[in-house]
C-alpha cells in the first residue's frame, strides 16, 4: 500500500546509514528512530474559516552506545553530509559521559519481528490520501451550531474567490440556536485535524520495525455569556483512526448544551460523598497509577507503588489490562521505543499488581524482569458492585497463570463484552446521589506518596438525576484508599483514545467547598 | 556575543531578494500580512542519577515557518529546509488562506513608532526598506553570553552537577535519590515581513533543575528546585549551586511533619516569588488578547474600568535582564517591552500579538510569541508579576487570625471564561493568632479570579521574580516566569481533609 506522506526508502537510507556511521566510529550498540508526520488542520471562530495550516516534520532520533556510555541525539537535517557531521559529534559526546553497565540494547530476542510494513495493525487508513483541502473544511463546517449554507464559498483549494459574505455577529443571530434562552453565545471554536505518523525504528543487532497510523479528530468549544454576565464553556470531540468513524455533526451542539448546563453553579457543603466521574475525564485518576507503575520511579523511590509487585493494593474488583494489540484501535502497537514486542498484559488483577513497566536499563538497575517501557492501551474492565445482575464474569479474561500476559484465546477486549447498561447514568442511579466529575480544574497527585488534591467541576445528583452544577470543589484522598473505594467502572470508554478509561464511581470521596 | 547580519543570512542559507520572492508567493493569492521565521536551535542536556552523569545528548531543530494573515485569518506552514524550492512550498500552501477570506481594514503596523531608540538589545534590527536601522548591534541586551553556550564542552559542567548532589547528600542524610539536570540551547532566528522588516535575535536558555527524594522511617517525601535564565554558560557556578542546595534542602523537617489542613474558605497569604503562578494562571491568561479578542475572557469589554483595589499593578515584562521570559524581540520582530496590564488597579492593556493589536487599534506590545517555527505566534506572556505594594510582610501575617501561609505551588489551571481557579501547594503553614504554625502540604486553593483581585487586603513591599523553570503551555510551550510580593487575600477555599 501507498502511504501518503509515508517514509520513503531514501529516508530509510539516511536512518541505515547512521547505524553504519556509527558502527564505523566505534559504537558498539545503536539505535535510530524515524519520524515522519503530517498533519492538517482547518479551525474555525463563529462559523467562518480562522486558520488553516499545514504540518509536515521528519526527524531522526539516535541512541549511542560506546565504551558503556550512553547518549540520546535528534536531528531534522537528514541529508547525508549533515547526518555524517551529527553522528560524529554524537559520538564524541557520548565519550564525555561517564560508563554505565545498565545501558544496554535489549536482547534480540524480545524484539519484534513482524513489524514489516507498519500496517499490520490496521491502524492507516487508506481514506486519508484522498482528502482534500475542500474536505477538511466542509468536515469542520459540518460540526458548527452556525449556519452552513455557503460552505462551498469558503473551502481553502477552491479556485474561487468568493469572499463569505457575512460577519461574525450576522452568524451568531442566525446560530441554529437562537431562541429565548437566557445567554447569548459568546463564540464557537472548531477544529478539524487530520494526519499521518510514520515511524521506522532499526538498531545495531539487525531488528527493524515500522508503525504507521493515521489520526482523525473534530474538536469544538462554546463559550457562552449568562444574563447576570456570566460566562461559560462547554467542549465536544470526536477522534478515530479511520475517517469514517469521525462524523462532526452536533458536535457543537453538544458542546453548547455542555456550556448551557453549567449555568447558576452553587456551592455544595463540603463532606465525603459518591463520585461518579465521567468517562471523559477519568483518564485524570488512572494516569497516577500507571506513573507510579514505571520501574524509573521504582528505582528513584518517587512512586508510592514501590514494593507493591504481586499485592493486592486496591479493590479486588479493579482489573486493568494493556491491550496493546488489539487491531484498528489507537493506542495499539506492536512494538516499544527500544523495539521490544509488546504483549496482552494484565496489569493490575482483582486489585493486585501484577506488573510494572520495566525498559531494559531499569531492568539492570532495579534487577526486575524487563517488561515493555510504558504503557499502550489500558483498559479498565467494567464491573458494578451494586448488583449481580451487572457484574461480569471476569473469569473468561483472567489468564490463570503467573505470566500475567494473556494468551491469544483469551485476549477478550472488555470493549466488547455484553454487560448489560454500564453507561454513566445506570452507575449514577445505582450511587443513589453524589457528585458527577465532568472536568477536573487543576490540582495533582505526589506520586512519591499517592495523596492527590484536584478541583473537580460537575454536578450534584439525586436519585441518578443531575440536580444543579457546582462551583469550586476539592477532592482530596490517597490514590491507593480511592482505588479501595472504586464501585463501579462503566462500559463507556471513548472511541478513538489511547486509554480506554470508563466512566468510574468511587464511595466516600472527600469534597470540599 | 555580537552577531552580524550576514551570521544570520548565512546560518539560514537565504537573502533578503529570495525572502522577498516567498513572501509575494505567499501573498500571491491575497491577504495583507506575510511573515517568515526562520529558526536555528541546538539543545543540550546532561543528567546525573544514582551519583553519575550517565546520559546526555544534544537535539538539532532547523527550519522555517510562513504565516499569511487576511484579516484575523491566519494560513500556516512551514518547512524544515530553507532551499528555495522547500519555502516556496510553504508559502504556497499558506495562501491557501486567501482563497477564502477577505483582508481586515486596518494594516498592521511596522516597528516604527516602537521602542527602537530606548531599547536594549544583542540583536540585529535591518530592513531592506528605507526605514531600517540597518546592521546596529544595540550595546546592553536583555539577554547575552558571556561564555557562548555553543563554545563550552558539556563535559566541562560533569563536576558542577556531581557538586550539586555530594552537597545535598551532606546537608541532609535523608536525602536518598537525587536527580540533577542540566539543559541549555542556543536558538537563532531570523523574522522577515512584508514591509521588509527584517529582525535578527540570538537567544540563550540555560536551565538546572535538582530533584530530591527524602526517606525517613520508612516515608519517602519528594522536593525540587530549579534554576533558568536567558544567559551563557556564566551562569554555572558556585552561585547557583548554593542557590540550589539551600532550596532542596530547606523545610524537609515541615515536610515530613506536614498535613493536610481542615479545608474550607479561610484566609490565604501568598508568599512572596513563586505565588506569581497564581497571577500568571488565574489572571494573565485572561489578559491575553486573543481570549478578549474573541469575547471569552473574564476581562473582555473591562477595559478601562477599576478591577482591583487602588495601588496594585499588574506587569508583564519582557525586559528582565537575563530573565527565562525576556525578549530582545517577541517571534514578530516586534521589540520587547514592558507592558501594564493593571495600573492602580484598572485595566490598562491586554497582551498583543500583531492580529489582536489591529483589531483592538493600538501597538503590539511584543507578546506575539511561539514553542518553535512550526507554530503561528500568539498572545503570550514573559515574566509576569505584580508590584510592589507596601505592607510590611510580617505584619500582613500577623493581621489574620486564622489562614493558610502558602508558598511552593507545583502547578495551577484556570477556566478564562468564568476565571475560576485551581492551584496545587506543594508546601506552606497554618496561621494561627498572626503566627506561622503547623507546616501544611499537598492541598488545593481554589477561586475565582476576578474576584480574587478585588478581595486582595494587602500586598507587600517585597516583590520577588522567581527564576524557576516555569512554562506555560497554552497550545505551545513558552519559557516565562512569574513574580509576586506577598499578598493577602480576603478568602479563598482550600481543599484540605
Amino acid at each position: 500500500m501507498n502511504i501518503r506522506y509515508g517514509i520513503t526508502e531514501k529516508e530509510i537510507e539516511a536512518a541505515r546509514f547512521c547505524i553504519d556511521c556509527a558502527s564505523s566510529l566505534g559504537a558498539e550498540g545503536a539505535r535510530v528512530s524515524l519520524s515522519k508526520n503530517v498533519l492538517d488542520t482547518v479551525a474555525l471562530l463563529n462559523g467562518d474559516i480562522d486558520k488553516v495550516t499545514h504540518c509536515a516534520d521528519r526527524s531522526i532520533y539516535l541512541y549511542l552506545y560506546i565504551d558503556g556510555k550512553y547518549g540520546t541525539y535528534s536531528t531534522n537535517l537528514l541529508e547525508n553530509e549533515q547526518l555524517e557531521d551529527f553522528v560524529r559529534r554524537a559520538v564524541d559526546a557520548t565519550r564525555m559521559l561517564t560508563r554505565d553497565e545498565f545501558r544496554k540494547l535489549p536482547e534480540a530476542s524480545r524484539c519484534e519481528r513482524n513489524a514489516v510494513d507498519g500496517l499490520e495493525l490496521g491502524l492507516y487508513d487508506p481514506a486519508y490520501a484522498g482528502i482534500t483541502p475542500r474536505q477538511r473544511t466542509e468536515m469542520a463546517m459540518a460540526g458548527s451550531i452556525f449556519p452552513g449554507d455557503d460552505v462551498r464559498k469558503n473551502v481553502p483549494g477552491d479556485a474561487t474567490d468568493d469572499a463569505r459574505d457575512d460577519t461574525s455577529d450576522d452568524a451568531r443571530d442566525d446560530a441554529r440556536v437562537k431562541d429565548a434562552a437566557p445567554y447569548r453565545i459568546i463564540s464557537e471554536e472548531c477544529e478539524w485535524n487530520d494526519s499521518v505518523d510514520d515511524n521506522y525504528l532499526i538498531d545495531s543487532q539487525g531488528f527493524e520495525g515500522r508503525h504507521t497510523e493515521t489520526s482523525f479528530s473534530f474538536w469544538t468549544e462554546v463559550t457562552i455569556c449568562a444574563e447576570d454576565g456570566k460566562k461559560y464553556s462547554g467542549y465536544s470531540w470526536k477522534a478515530s483512526t479511520r475517517l469514517k468513524d469521525v462524523s462532526a455533526g452536533g458536535c457543537s451542539q453538544e458542546a453548547l448544551e455542555k456550556a448551557v448546563a453549567q449555568m447558576n453553579p452553587k456551592r455544595v457543603r463540603s463532606g465525603k460523598k459518591t463520585m461518579v466521574v465521567d468517562c471523559n475525564s477519568s483518564s485524570r485518576l488512572v494516569s497516577p497509577l500507571l506513573s507510579a507503575l514505571s520501574a524509573s520511579a521504582i528505582q528513584q523511590k518517587n512512586s508510592f507503588l514501590e514494593g507493591c509487585l504481586g499485592k493486592k493494593v486496591f479493590s479486588q474488583d479493579f482489573y486493568l489490562d494493556d491491550l496493546a494489540r488489539t487491531p484498528g484501535k489507537a493506542g495499539s502497537r506492536l512494538f516499544d521505543t527500544e523495539g521490544v514486542a509488546t504483549a496482552d498484559r494484565v496489569v493490575i488483577e482483582g486489585g493486585v499488581v501484577r506488573m510494572f513497566f520495566v525498559n531494559t536499563y531499569m531492568a539492570g538497575k532495579t534487577g526486575l524482569e524487563p517488561t515493555i517501557e510504558g504503557v499502550s492501551r489500558p483498559v479498565v474492565r467494567p464491573f458494578s458492585s451494586f448488583g449481580k445482575s451487572s457484574v461480569p464474569d471476569h473469569s473468561h479474561n483472567i489468564p490463570d497463570t503467573d505470566t500475567k500476559v494473556i494468551p491469544a484465546s483469551a485476549r477478550t477486549n472488555p470493549d466488547t463484552q455484553v454487560i448489560p447498561n454500564l453507561s454513566r447514568e445506570e452507575i449514577m442511579l445505582q450511587c443513589g446521589e453524589g457528585i458527577l466529575v465532568t472536568g477536573f480544574n487543576g490540582g495533582n497527585c505526589n506520586q512519591t506518596t499517592g495523596d492527590f488534591s484536584y478541583g473537580v467541576e460537575g454536578f450534584l445528583f439525586s436519585k441518578g438525576k443531575i440536580i444543579h452544577p457546582v462551583r469550586e470543589m476539592v477532592i482530596t484522598g490517597n490514590m491507593t484508599e480511592l482505588w479501595n473505594s472504586l464501585l463501579a467502572a462503566g462500559d463507556d470508554p471513548r472511541e478513538g483514545t489511547r486509554w480506554q478509561i470508563p466512566t468510574l464511581a468511587f464511595k466516600d470521596v472527600t469534597f470540599n467547598s | 556575543m555580537k552577531l552580524s547580519r550576514d551570521y544570520f543570512l548565512k546560518t539560514f542559507r537565504t537573502d533578503v531578494g529570495q525572502m522577498e520572492k516567498i513572501v509575494a508567493q505567499a501573498l500571491k493569492e491575497g491577504g495583507d500580512w506575510c511573515d517568515l521565521y526562520f529558526e536555528y536551535t541546538t539543545y543540550n542536556e546532561l543528567t546525573l542519577r544514582d551519583s553519575e552523569v550517565t546520559s546526555g545528548g544534544f537535539h538539532i531543530d532547523y527550519g522555517v515557518g510562513v504565516r499569511v494573515l487576511n484579516g484575523e485569518r491566519t494560513g500556516y506552514a512551514y518547512s524544515e529546509s530553507t532551499d528555495y524550492q522547500d519555502m516556496l512550498s510553504a508559502a504556497k500552501a499558506a495562501s491557501v488562506i486567501s482563497l477564502s477570506s477577505r483582508g481586515g481594514d486596518t494594516p498592521l503596523s511596522s516597528r516604527s513608532g516602537s521602542h527602537l531608540s530606548s531599547r536594549p538589545g544583542d540583536a540585529t534590527t535591518l530592513s531592506s526598506g528605507s526605514s531600517a536601522v540597518s546592521g546596529e548591534i544595540y550595546p546592553k541586551p536583555y539577554y547575552q553570553s558571556l561564555h557562548p553556550w555553543a563554545e563550552a564542552s558539556s563535559e566541562a559542567f560533569i563536576p558542577f552537577l556531581k557538586d550539586l548532589e555530594q552537597r545535598i547528600k551532606s546537608r541532609d542524610s535523608r536525602a536518598a535519590k537525587v536527580i540533577a539536570r542540566l539543559s541549555y540551547s542556543y536558538t537563532d532566528t531570523l523574522m522577515f515581513n512584508s514591509l521588509g522588516e527584517l529582525t535578527c535575535d540570538s537567544r540563550p536558555l540555560g536551565s538546572v533543575t535538582v530533584s530530591v527524594i527524602y526517606s525517613s522511617e520508612g516515608r519517602n517525601e519528594s522536593k525540587s528546585a530549579s534554576r533558568s535564565f536567558r544567559c551563557g554558560a556564566e551562569m554555572i557556578g558556585e552561585k547557583l549551586c548554593e542557590e540550589l542546595v539551600s532550596e532542596a534542602t530547606r523545610g524537609i523537617d515541615a515536610l515530613f511533619e506536614a498535613r493536610r489542613p481542615k479545608g474550607g474558605k479561610m484566609p490565604v497569604v501568598m508568599g512572596a516569588g513563586a505565588s506569581g503562578i497564581l497571577l500568571h494562571e488565574a489572571m494573565g491568561h485572561a489578559f491575553e488578547a486573543d481570549f478578549n479578542r474573541k469575547g471569552q475572557s473574564i476581562f473582555a469589554e473591562k477595559m478601562g474600568q477599576r478591577i482591583c483595589p487602588q495601588g496594585i499593578d499588574i506587569i508583564d515584562d519582557g525586559t528582565i535582564p537575563g530573565n527565562r521570559g525576556a525578549c530582545n524581540f517577541d517571534d514578530e520582530g516586534v521589540p520587547g517591552q514592558k507592558t501594564y496590564m493593571v495600573s492602580d488597579g484598572i485595566l490598562t492593556s491586554y497582551l498583543h500579538d500583531r492580529i489582536s493589536a489591529r483589531h483592538y487599534g493600538v501597538e503590539p506590545t511584543g507578546n506575539g510569541r511561539r514553542e518553535s517555527f512550526r507554530f503561528a505566534p500568539l498572545p503570550r506572556m514573559r515574566a509576569t508579576y505584580m508590584g510592589n505594594g507596601t505592607a510590611d510582610p510580617a505584619s500582613i501575617i500577623a493581621d489574620v487570625r486564622k489562614g493558610v501561609f502558602v508558598d511552593e505551588f507545583s502547578n495551577g489551571q484556570v477556566k478564562i471564561g468564568e476565571g475560576d481557579f485551581t492551584f496545587y501547594v506543594k508546601s506552606g503553614f497554618l496561621i494561627e493568632n498572626g503566627r506561622l504554625t503547623a507546616p501544611v502540604k499537598d492541598l488545593n486553593i481554589i477561586g475565582n479570579g476576578p474576584q480574587a483581585l478585588v478581595d486582595i487586603l494587602a500586598v507587600g513591599n517585597d516583590l520577588k521574580i522567581d527564576n524557576g523553570t516555569w512554562t506555560c503551555g497554552k497550545e505551545q510551550s513558552v519559557p516565562v516566569s512569574v513574580g509576586m510580593p506577598t499578598v493577602l487575600v480576603k478568602s479563598l477555599t482550600v481543599g484540605g481533609e
